[in-house]
């Protein structure tokens, strides 16, 4: 027996003296302590006996840690109560505590047993844990303990018994069991403020044979069997587990699903639902359908080609080269005669061609050879209509605008009859050089229109007179009298100025007039041109052309008078004419012995009545939307405003489309005005550069035409659509359609892409969602 | 040979690019279909080359056509970075990249100010991130158990009156209040704060409102969410969900005619009202709604007809701070019986001390909180010079409003609620407990709200098309075919799922200072390595 008193008079042992002493003892063999502590912390451990013997402490008044790190084959007893974390990292000792336990009692213990005969502090039994190799650690306090109580706690048991506790809400004190992840608590009476993850249960047998099984030597130990029946009666008694770690993997997937809260919880139908219709359905970011952000559209010929569009008589030349393509060449050949009766003298010969001029091909390389192509319909013939509608139509002036209106006029089965007071054909045959225009080739281009139907009343003055009966005996009649009257200023000496168009006149009809040998031509456009051109035929020496601006003639015009010596001066300001020849404004002279004047012309048209209400600008007309002036008399042409060739097809096509409509009385849309295909939309990629050299024939400049606008039928975009939503219907006699299945598009736009005519185009999907509304008043 | 001149519009000068890989594209379209500002396109492209195989000169020619994604070079259909074209590309073979040479901000001013959403691109600073918070020592503190420990996480929202001033009386042995005292209610201090119905898809504002419910009835957090100002759905307002939300009163008071014929309908009080003077991201202007987004609820609701709806800058009946305070509190006040707390909400500014005194000393009791907006809050359409170059940092701000009712000693009474940036950098939670430390009652986000549900947009230039009407993600939209994308069960979710990590990342800087209740004011857990900053906001400078 080892006894010790720690108080010597006024003398305490230290805790470390205290503790070596017992070591020292142990070592010896001693087994059995009657220690008589005075506050000394961690009597009772980790000690052991040489032998393996049991050691036997019994303490009075300890200090913290009673017990601490205590082993096997340790036992405890202290009288009364002991200070905070006695049994601390118990590790198998059995401790008894017959009064109170301060804070912390059991803590981190793994094994043994610690019986507290009184209450536990705050945080008892947190961090409990229990070693699988060893017996679990035990806890028993007869009363109840402090807050916080078994916190992190991960193993072994704790009984609370709840004596004498009847004044606490409850018997663990508040938030017990925070962290507990295994082990289990057992307490009499009540608790609260457990954790979510701590399971209140009742006790099932096997809870019930511990405890009954370790009741009695608790009571025992603490001498406390005479409560032995009160504490029995399991039905006071319930236990706290933690949730196992599958147990809690399991809560983890049980919360509410978010659609399950909205069907099930949430407001009906969704709070918009008076607002807005919408069945919470999920869209893709591709879709197809409706919900397609683009749509494809196929517009074929919705748009002009740029010759087209730039050609005043909307000559649509890549519809000629597809037609070519699919070796369709006397549609082809015939299709320019629904737009203009001079193919070959206007088109293929005079005519500037601002169709090769706006060309997508000129892009590349060079345009396709549009103009040359009319010489292909010089001697074609087009149908024309059996019926006849019995309306009678005068055409007076037979230039290329009334010509115009009468080859579209008599296309539509009217009667119609052209008045000139010159031969037929205008410009074309009394003022272009033959050389720049063959004569034969004019006529039979001429002679295709009366052969048409159209008869030709030459040398036939319209006046006044005239005017009034041709007014008076047909149902419409077309005005296209042109210009003839050179224009000039009144710069001092006009009176010696020979007019241009009189002299061109007289050259065409071969009279041979007589000119200067240094002769001055007045203004520098294709008429000043032509002029310098009759005055070198007519036996000129010099020919100087002279402008107050840039000269506007072709260039292969301006070449050609250059090469036959002629000059062109400008900016020239014409101030004065004499016998020898011109000044300017700058005192400049030109010397010349002749003066034609050709800066243009203005209608003549005295043969009007004076006493309608006729609108005029300076020397020309103006008409009504429809190209008329009165009732029933419509213009065309350069009584309008000079303009090329080609512009007075375009005026005679236009007076022609309301002529028809007033002579057979019905009501037409505006003559249709072109829309460009956009240029962004034409692929010019696939097609690569031509080496000059390699030119086809223009017949066979089919590949070479990008085919603006119009589709080739080349198939790319069937075959480019990632989706397989276009089909191709043929139609027959040639004609194709491509469309795009709304239920098999996405709307990439791939088709457009590709697309090397603009055909294909993308717009946003038109089709209406219907998704929201005003709501309504309750 | 192209025409190309030097001024047209190339894809260099653009703020985004579209970097594509010809070889791995197999031209399936899903790109050009999905996006949807139309700033790609299919094309062709030629490849032309001569080419000599022999041993001598000998060339031969290839013409090959191929079809090609193109990016369009158009401002107007300019690429803003969303990346949905690389979200659906199978391939990997196309995505945008940042061009930092571009010239689009130059270039895009022949139509008047440049006008977009997100927040400001300029003023991106992030004050929060040079604070840490420094006080955590274990031993003079004892931590908590960020896990394991329960913490008290509520803001008041609403006038708090100082014990001494409760209406108490003794009656019967009993306290009794001798008058009414004005509401508080106790609050997540995470507010959603306000995105109007109009700037937000039908979608979106639902999936934020659910998620709101959500919080509250599956997750125990009061979480609060303000209307925003284009009014409220009539379906909530009849609801038992109308207790989560704080009614927004804007300058162009959108909506009310809908809330006030609800009145009689309503089962539960709205949480509060809250009276929006100003913005963050573009103080000094009102509410901006382009037209492509006035669809026919929204005209419904708000009571217009489709056009660009720019609220005015300032509430037309207010002249003063003390008209403001008077004569809106106490309307506001009076239409739900004084039941209601009614709270202000304006543009952070080098003079929000002077309005937070102001309303201080209001004798009524009747402003129930202060909202402090700064710069770097969001917004669904402004121009860009007002995101970028107007406006004030919040986090002074709170600190100074703070400090200026600690000078007074009336400090908590009247809620400050901080907002304009709050989770910018995706952690919330650090941003609210740092403002909290400073003085903020609570936090207030709405950004990240949308970035949660899939917003792409940033501060540094990523997307930003709140306002064209087409949000990628059907989120800043009306176009059905596009609010449709949105998942709102997903969104909704989303959200949810990251407030309650803010929960515990919150708890996670609380319990290591050892607060179980929220450190307002707790100025001391803060320090600073920025100089400047440390002595700004009277927290200790280390390094």
């Amino acid at each position: 027996m080892f006894t010790i008193d720690t108080i010597k008079g006024h003398d305490r042992m230290s805790t470390q003296d205290l503790l070596l002493a017992i070591s020292e003892a142990v070592a010896n063999g001693e087994t059995n302590f009657e220690i008589a502590a005075s506050g000394q912390h961690d009597i009772g451990g980790p000690l052991w006996h040489p032998e393996g013997k049991t050691l036997y402490f019994h303490v009075a008044n300890a200090g913290q840690r009673l017990g601490s790190m205590c082993l096997a084959n340790t036992e405890i007893i202290a009288d009364g109560s002991v200070s905070a974390d006695v049994g601390w990292l118990n590790a198998g000792g059995k401790i008894t505590v017959k009064g109170d336990a301060g804070d912390t009692a059991g803590h981190c213990s793994a094994g043994g047993k610690i019986y507290i005969g009184g209450r536990g502090g705050t945080r008892t039994g947190s961090l409990m844990k229990h070693d699988p190799l060893y017996e679990e650690p035990q806890l028993w306090i007869l009363k109840n303990v402090g807050s916080f109580s078994f916190e992190f706690m991960g193993g072994g048991r704790a009984v609370v018994c709840g004596i004498d506790s009847e004044e606490f809400d409850s018997v663990l004190g508040e938030r017990p069991c925070v962290g507990m992840v295994g082990g289990i608590v057992y307490f009499r009476g009540h608790s609260h403020d457990h954790p979510a993850d701590i399971l209140l249960e009742e006790l099932n047998d096997d809870d019930k044979a511990f405890l009954s099984g370790g009741m009695d030597e608790f009571l025992r130990a603490i001498e406390k069997e005479d409560l032995h029946t009160e504490l029995t009666d399991w039905k006071q008694w319930h236990k706290l587990r933690p949730l196992s770690f599958e147990e809690k993997q399991k809560t983890n997937i049980k919360h509410t699903d978010m659609k399950s809260f909205r069907l099930n919880e949430w407001i009906k139908g969704g709070l918009f639902s008076d607002v807005a219709v919408d069945d919470f359905a999920v869209k893709n970011l591709v879709e197809k359908g409706i919900y397609r952000q683009r749509v494809p559209q196929w517009n074929n010929a919705k748009y002009a080609a740029p010759c087209e569009f730039a050609c005043p008589a909307n000559i649509p030349t890549q519809l000629r080269y597809n037609m070519l393509r699919k070796d369709k060449q006397e549609e082809a050949v015939k299709l320019v005669l629904e737009y203009t009766p001079f193919p070959g003298s206007v088109c293929a010969s005079v005519c500037p061609n601002p169709c090769m001029d706006a060309c997508t091909r000129a892009k590349i390389d060079q345009a396709v050879q549009i103009g040359p192509l009319g010489f292909q319909s010089v001697y074609a013939e087009l149908d024309m209509p059996t019926k006849k509608t019995g309306k009678k139509i005068a055409v007076i002036g037979g230039g290329v605008a009334g010509l115009s209106a009468a080859w579209q006029l008599i296309r539509l089965g009217h009667a119609v009859t052209v008045y000139d007071d010159a031969d037929i054909g205008g410009k074309l045959e009394q003022v272009i050089p033959r050389a720049r225009l063959p004569h034969e080739l004019l006529q039979a281009e001429l002679k295709r229109i009366e052969t048409a139907g159209v008869k030709f009343v030459p040398r036939c003055k319209v006046d006044a007179d005239k005017f009034i009966e041709l007014r008076k005996t047909n149902d419409a009649v077309i005005l296209a009298t042109g210009g003839h009257k050179s224009r000039f200023f009144p710069w001092e000496g006009v009176e010696k100025l020979t007019m241009g168009l009189d002299f061109l006149k007289a050259v065409n009809r071969g009279e041979h007039p007589a000119v200067g040998k240094n002769v001055i031509v007045i203004g520098c456009g294709n008429s000043g041109m032509d002029t310098a051109r009759g005055a070198y035929d007519m036996g000129a020496e010099t020919v100087t052309c002279i402008d107050v601006q840039k000269p506007a003639a072709f260039q292969d015009e301006i070449e050609y008078i250059e090469q036959l010596g002629g000059k062109l001066v400008w900016p020239f300001m014409t101030t004065k004419i004499t016998d020898d020849g011109i000044y300017d404004n700058k005192g400049r002279f030109v010397k010349g012995d002749m003066v034609i004047v050709s800066i243009g012309e203005a209608p003549i048209l005295d043969y009007l009545p004076q006493n309608e209400n006729i609108k005029k600008f300076r020397d020309w007309l103006v008409p009504q939307a429809d190209n008329s002036i009165l009732e029933g008399i419509f213009i065309a042409g350069d009584v309008i405003k000079p303009g090329r060739l080609v512009d007075a097809i375009g005026s005679g096509n236009k007076t022609a489309y309301y002529a028809d409509a007033y002579v057979m009385d019905k009501t037409v849309p505006a003559f249709p005005e072109k829309q460009k295909v956009p240029e962004k939309s034409l692929d010019r990629e696939y097609f690569t550069k031509c080496h000059h050299c390699d030119l086809p024939e223009p017949i066979g400049d089919v590949n070479r035409c990008v085919s603006c606008g119009t589709c080739r039928d080349c198939k790319t975009c069937l075959e480019s659509c990632p989706e397989k939503a276009i089909d191709r219907i043929d139609h027959g006699m040639g004609i194709v359609e491509y469309i795009s299945d709304p239920d098999k598009c996405i709307g990439c736009g791939i088709c457009a892409g590709v697309c090397p005519c603009g055909i294909w185009e993308m717009t946003a999907n038109p089709e209406l969602i219907k998704m929201y509304r005003t709501g309504e008043a309750e | 040979m192209e025409a190309i001149k030097s001024q047209d519009i190339g894809k260099a000068d653009l703020k985004w690019n579209i970097e594509y890989l010809p070889e791995r594209c197999t031209m399936c379209g899903s790109c050009i279909a999905t996006c949807t500002l139309g700033a790609i396109e299919a094309g062709v492209v030629r490849v032309d080359k001569t080419y000599s195989e022999d041993f001598q000169p000998t060339p031969l020619r290839t013409h090959r056509t191929i079809p090609v994604i193109k990016q369009v070079k158009s401002i107007a259909n300019a690429c803003v970075g969303c990346g949905m074209c690389e979200k659906v590309c199978p391939n990997n073979a196309i995505h945008p990249v940042r061009n930092r040479d571009n010239r689009q901000t130059l270039l895009s001013r022949d139509a008047g100010p440049i006008k977009r959403g997100g927040r400001t691109n300029l003023n991106a600073q992030r004050t929060l991130d040079h604070i840490i918070v420094g006080r955590i020592s274990q031993m003079t503190d004892p931590s908590l158990d960020s896990i394991r420990h329960t913490f008290d996480i509520r803001a008041p929202f609403g006038r708090v009156l100082p014990a001494e001033k409760l209406p108490f009386v003794l009656k019967d042995g009993k306290l009794v209040m001798a008058h009414k005292a004005p509401p508080v209610r106790w609050i997540y201090p995470l507010i959603f704060s306000d995105m109007s119905i109009g700037a937000l898809s039908t979608r979106a504002w639902e999936a934020v409102s659910m998620a709101v419910a959500y919080l509250n009835e599956k997750c125990g957090l009061p979480v609060r969410m303000s209307s925003g100002e284009g009014g409220m759905p009539s379906k909530l307002l009849e609801s038992e969900q109308l207790k989560y939300m704080i009614l927004q009163i804007a300058s162009g008071h959108f909506g009310w005619n809908r809330i006030i014929k609800a009145m009689p309908r309503m089962k539960v009080d709205p949480a509060g009202v809250l009276i929006k003077i100003g913005q963050g991201a573009k103080p000094g202007d009102g509410g901006l709604l382009q037209a492509a987004k006035v669809a026919e609820h929204v005209q419904a609701i708000r009571g217009v007809p489709k056009a660009t709806l720019s609220s005015p800058p300032n509430h037309q009946g207010l002249y003063s701070i003390e008209e403001s305070v008077q004569k809106m509190h106490l309307s506001l006040n009076a239409a739900f019986g004084f039941r209601v707390p009614v709270a202000i909400k304006c543009a952070a500014s080098a003079t929000s001390v002077s309005v937070y005194n102001n309303l201080l000393r209001d004798p009524y009791q009747i402003c129930g909180g202060f909202f402090i907006d700064g710069i770097q809050g969001g917004t669904g359409a402004a121009n860009e010079i007002s995101l970028d170059h107007t406006g004030h940092p919040i986090v002074s701000k709170i600190r100074d409003c703070y400090l200026a009712a600690v000078k007074q000693g009336l400090q908590g009474q009247i809620p400050l609620y901080g907002g304009g940036g709050m989770g910018m950098t995706g952690n919330a939670a650090a941003d609210a407990f740092k403002m909290i430390c400073l003085g903020a009652n609570g936090v207030f986000v709405g950004k990240m709200l949308i970035q949660l549900l899939g917003c792409v947009g940033n501060e540094e230039g990523h997307c930003n098309a709140c306002n064209t009407g087409k949000c990628p993600t059907g989120i800043c939209t009306q176009d059905p075919r596009l609010v449709k994308r949105l998942d709102i069960d997903r969104g909704a979710q989303k959200i949810v799922d990251y407030v309650l990590t803010f929960d515990k990342e919150l708890r996670k800087l609380m319990a290591p200072i050892g607060n179980s209740s929220l450190p307002v004011g707790r100025s001391d857990a803060l320090v600073s390595t920025d100089k400047a900053i440390a002595e700004q906001l009277g927290i200790q400078y280390v390094c």
